[in-house]
This record gives C-alpha cells, structure tokens and sequence, in this order.
C-alpha cells in the first residue's frame, strides 16, 4: 500500500475513536496479511474508488461492537439492535471520511462507498490479488482491526 | 494487538536464546520425533544400502559397513528402540549417522537426517520421566528449537557404558586400528559452514543459498584465517559477530545514493527500450536510495519517456521516512546534484524526479500487483529469504520482467543456478531473462 495512504488512516481511527469513546486508545503495530484473515463477528465495510480501488473494513467481536455503541448512545444496549448497528455503521463512515479528507488534503481524490455492516459467526475475509494493511486499534471495549486494502489504478 | 504482543514476546525471547548458542547438534528423526545428537559425537552423514550380515547378532545389528576401509558396525536405532521402521524398497539407500564415540566408531540408521542446530546449553532441561519410546537414561536432555522439540541422545551412554551390547565385541577389533581417528579436514569444515549459515539465519536472517553460496564460501576461508590469528573460535556467537562476518556482502552503495560509476555501470547494460513507458520494480527498496539514483538516471538518459518506479519494503519504519528523505548535498554524487531542490528541511529530490517513484508498503512474498516491468533493482534483498521464498520471488522476478528487460541483484549475489543469464561485460551483477525459443 502507498506510503502515504498509512498515516491518514491510522490518525483518523485514533482521533475519531478517541473522541466519541473519550476512552484511552492504543495503536497496536501495524501489519500487512495478503491470505484469507478472520472476521471476529462484527464487520463494517466502506469501499474506495477513484486514484486507488478497494475497501476499508473494521472488524470487531460482537461485545467490543455492543459496548462501542452503548458508549456512543449513551445508553446500555443488550445487543446489536438497529440502533447498535447504525452506531456502528456511522463509526466506520466517520473514521474512513475523516482519512478520506486527510487524503484529499495531500492532493488524493478518493470516493466512498455507504457503509454496509455484516454481522455472523465464523466468518472469512479474502481480497484477490491485493494486500491488507491491518491497524490494530486497542480500546477498554474491545480490540478493533481497521484492515484497509486498497491498491493503485493502473 | 494481543497478537502484536506475542510475536513482540516471541522475538525478545529467540533473541535472548540466540545470543548464546554453545551447544551444538544434529538433528534427525525417528519414528516421526525429532532428536539431536550432539555434533562432537558425529563424524559424518552417510547413505548406503548395503550392509554385510552378521548371525547371531541382536536384531537391531543391522550388519557390518565399510566406511573408506574402516569396518563398522551398523545399528538400527528404530529396532534398538522398539520404534516403527518404514520399509525401503530394495536398494534404497538407508540414512546414517556416523558417530565417533570415545573409544570405537560405529553408525546409527534413523529416518532421515535434518540438519545442524544451535542451540543454548543452557535452555536444554533434563528428560521427563513420561518420555515414552526411548528409555529415558539413554535421554541427556530436551530443548526447544524454532518451535520444535528435540530429544538429545546420550550415544555414549547407549552404545558405550557398562551394557556390553553384542556387537562391541566384532567392533573392537577394528577400534584398535583407528585409536583417536581425526574428522577429515572437509568434513569439519562443512560442518563449522553449516553452523555458520545456522547463525548467520538467526542472527541477520540470511540465508546461504545457491545465490549466495559462493561469496559465503570465499568469506568463510578469509574468516577461519582471521579468526585463527585472533586465537578465537570460528563460530558467531553474538549478532555484532554476524554483523562483522556479513561485512563485505552488502553491495557497493547500500543505504546510499548510487555513485556515478555504479550510474555508469548501469548506463552500460541498459537495453534498448521500444516503448515510450518505462517501469521500474524496486523491491526491498528501504529508505529509496536506490530509487531515486535510478529515477534521476533515468530521466537523464530518457528524458521523453513515462517513467514509473514501483519501489517497496516490507519495514514500516523504512518505507515511511522514503518519500520525505533529506539529502546532504555533499553525499549526492555529481550527476544527481541538478535534481536537488532546496526545502524547508533541506535538500530533497525535485517533484519531477519524487513524482516518478511510488513508495509502497508491502512484503513482495504476497501478490504484486502491477504491471510487467523493464528494470528490476534487488540488490542483497534475495539473500535475506529462506531458501523457499527465495525461490519463489526469483520465479516472480521472471514473471513480472519483460522479455528484454534488465534485472540488478547484489554484487556477492548469482543466480547462475535459475533460469537466467548474467550480463557478461558488466561489472555489477545483472542478469536476463532465459527466454524459451
């Protein structure tokens, strides 16, 4: 993945969680997977078109998902309701907006797709032909894995 | 992140575990366990089929061996140990060690033979009584190597000591003759440049392999003569030993912009090139050095054409300080000073030479996807991948190099073993594609 593509999104996953969590956040070391990877329960994807094609995808356990969202709402969710995945959704939309704009900033003009939230057990993610980029974020809540895989038009 | 922990755990740990590495042994399998035995006691490897019988003897004789004129007696280690032994069809040839015990010479048949390991003397723990196949006083000890176990023999506890095995008696007739019979000079030899590799793996990750083998073997004769007037032991024992060992492998250049005769050097192997596009695969490119020496040789030599340089590393920390890097102006070779640019930080490279390159964080063992490339510049990064790997980014390399496109590896680096062809008249290491006819 382009250099310069790393640092826009590992500093909106980090500011944006930070701010709507107001929790302690941790960036765990990144890392590049090109094989099939685990999906932990709870997946939001975002897709990129434009200079690059691909998509964003943060992926999380049921739990860490359900207590993301009852911080955001302030108020305690039993489970992953409409509201939860909606809270959800529009996480990843802010997060992956937010690197959009930094991108935009450094001359990159990127597209976003809507979010689309993919909830189940066992699940499997497989991207041919490109590498992801993972960015472990650690939260009192949960794990998240902001796993970006985008590659260059040619 | 847990798991970015862990490996961080792991890495500390095999570090503190190579760091001292005074116990060495050759490691082979036996009904599918592994177990060492320790390489003072091992004189050779051997394969052969053919043992003469001897009657009456226990089972797990298998017959006597002439080893270059010295007899032998040969043991069935699985039969020894009540183990299952795969049945070899006729003629095919059983593995052997060769161990030299304290007073005779006799050689043991296991499943197969892997290779030496290192290991720290003080991370082998004694046998666990629960230890199945192999009655545990012939055990000196268990150790953990890169995740596997293996069981270290006491040969002479099983061969020598105070059971007289049967067939000592045949043996000592022939002990007699070789009383403290030396290792061939070129058997220890290979060994003290097996060991060396083994180090050279754990300490830097690199890995002798044909590519290579030549420059280690140069290396290894200068070393043992340096080493002998120091009056110190052959073997690396730290990474700064490694380091020094490694010394005069990398590459003219490394970590720097190119010099204008490697420029030059290059200028004299470059092809014609038909297409007005010309791309360029920097692989393991680190901080760029080398991308931009060739994007500002390049733009001289083809001033009209579309040039594009994929350059990528698998180092985050590396690749991230590349399209940023600050030059000294005195350390940029002539012919590149004109593509200098003075900025708020310092000297950096001007946007139409920084424009060409594209910086890339990515590890070129996963796909690589961009299209087939003119120029291939990988120097010392083939040599820092297991053998596997090795081979599987050469086959890349191939594939992704048009017909007549050029490919730069290491100077100490060939690939005279593959399906290439170096460039004679260079002075640099490059080589083309076989094509088939």
């Amino acid at each position: 993945m382009r250099v310069e593509y790393i640092n826009p999104f590992v500093e909106a996953a980090f500011n944006v969680l930070k701010e709507v969590l107001d929790e302690n956040v941790k960036r765990g070391e990144l890392y590049l997977k090109s094989t099939s990877q685990p999906v932990l329960g709870v997946a939001a994807i975002v897709g990129l078109a434009g200079d690059v094609e691909g998509r964003v995808l943060f992926d999380m356990r049921m739990d860490t998902a359900i207590a993301i969202a009852s911080v955001m709402n302030s108020e305690k969710l039993e489970k992953l309701d409409d509201l939860g995945k909606a809270t959800i959704n529009e996480l990843a939309n802010m997060i992956t907006a937010q690197a959009v704009t930094k991108l935009h900033d450094l001359g990159f003009k990127f597209d976003l797709t809507p979010p689309s939230i993919i909830t189940g057990e066992n699940m499997e993610v497989t991207d041919q032909g490109v590498e992801a980029l993972i960015v472990p974020i650690e939260l009192p809540q949960g794990k998240i894995e902001i796993n970006v895989a985008v590659r260059e038009r040619t | 992140m847990s798991t970015v922990s862990v490996t961080i755990k792991e890495e500390a740990e095999a570090k503190k575990q190579a760091e001292l590495i005074d116990y060495k042994m050759v490691t082979f399998s036996l009904g599918g366990k592994d177990y060492g035995i320790d390489i003072m006691k091992v004189k050779e490897i051997a394969k052969d089929s053919e043992f003469t019988y001897v009657p009456n003897t226990p089972a797990y004789v298998r017959g006597v061996y002439n080893l270059r004129g010295d007899i032998i007696s040969i043991i069935d280690l699985r039969l020894m140990f009540n183990l299952y032994v795969e049945k070899k069809k006729e003629g095919e040839p059983e593995n052997m060690i060769i161990l030299r015990l304290s007073n005779n010479i006799l050689g043991v048949i296991v499943d197969s033979t892997d290779k030496v390991v290192g290991v720290s003397s003080e991370n082998i723990q004694p046998p666990h009584p629960l230890f199945g196949d192999i009655n545990i006083k012939y055990i000196s000890g268990v150790v953990e190597h890169n995740n596997r176990l293996y069981i270290i023999l006491d040969v002479e506890r099983i061969f020598g000591g105070e059971e007289e095995l049967p067939e000592e008696r045949e043996e000592k007739a022939e002990v007699e003759e070789v009383p403290g019979y030396p290792i061939p000079s070129e058997e220890k030899e290979e060994l003290d440049l097996n060991f060396i590799a083994d180090t050279l793996a754990t300490f830097k990750g690199f890995y002798v392999t044909p590519v290579n083998y030549d420059w280690v073997k140069s290396r290894f004769d200068e070393w043992k003569g340096y080493r002998k007037t120091r009056n110190e032991d052959i073997q690396l024992r730290t990474p700064e030993e490694a380091d020094e060992f490694l010394l005069s492998f990398y590459s003219p250049y490394t970590e720097e912009l190119l010099g204008d005769d490697f420029l030059d050097e290059i200028k004299k192997i470059l092809p014609k090139f038909e297409s007005k596009t010309l791309s360029v695969w920097n692989p393991g490119c680190g901080k760029g050095f080398e991308s931009y020496s060739m994007a500002c040789l390049l733009k001289t030599l083809y001033p009209e054409s579309r040039i594009k340089i994929w350059a990528n590393d698998k180092d985050l920390l590396n690749i991230t300080s590349a399209p940023n890097l600050i030059f000294q102006p005195e350390n940029v070779p002539e012919s590149l000073k004109i593509f200098l640019a003075e900025g708020r930080n310092g000297y950096q490279f001007k946007s139409e030479i920084k424009d060409l390159i594209l910086f890339e964080f990515h590890d070129i063992l996963n796909q690589n996807p961009f299209p087939d490339v003119d120029i291939i510049i990988a120097r010392d990064v083939l040599s820092f991948l297991p053998l596997q790997d090795q081979e599987k980014l050469i086959k890349e390399l191939e594939q992704k190099l048009k017909p007549n496109g050029i490919l730069i590896i290491g100077n100490n680096e060939r690939l005279t073993e593959y399906n290439w062809i170096p460039v004679e008249e260079a002075k640099i290491s490059a080589y083309k594609r076989k094509l088939e006819e």
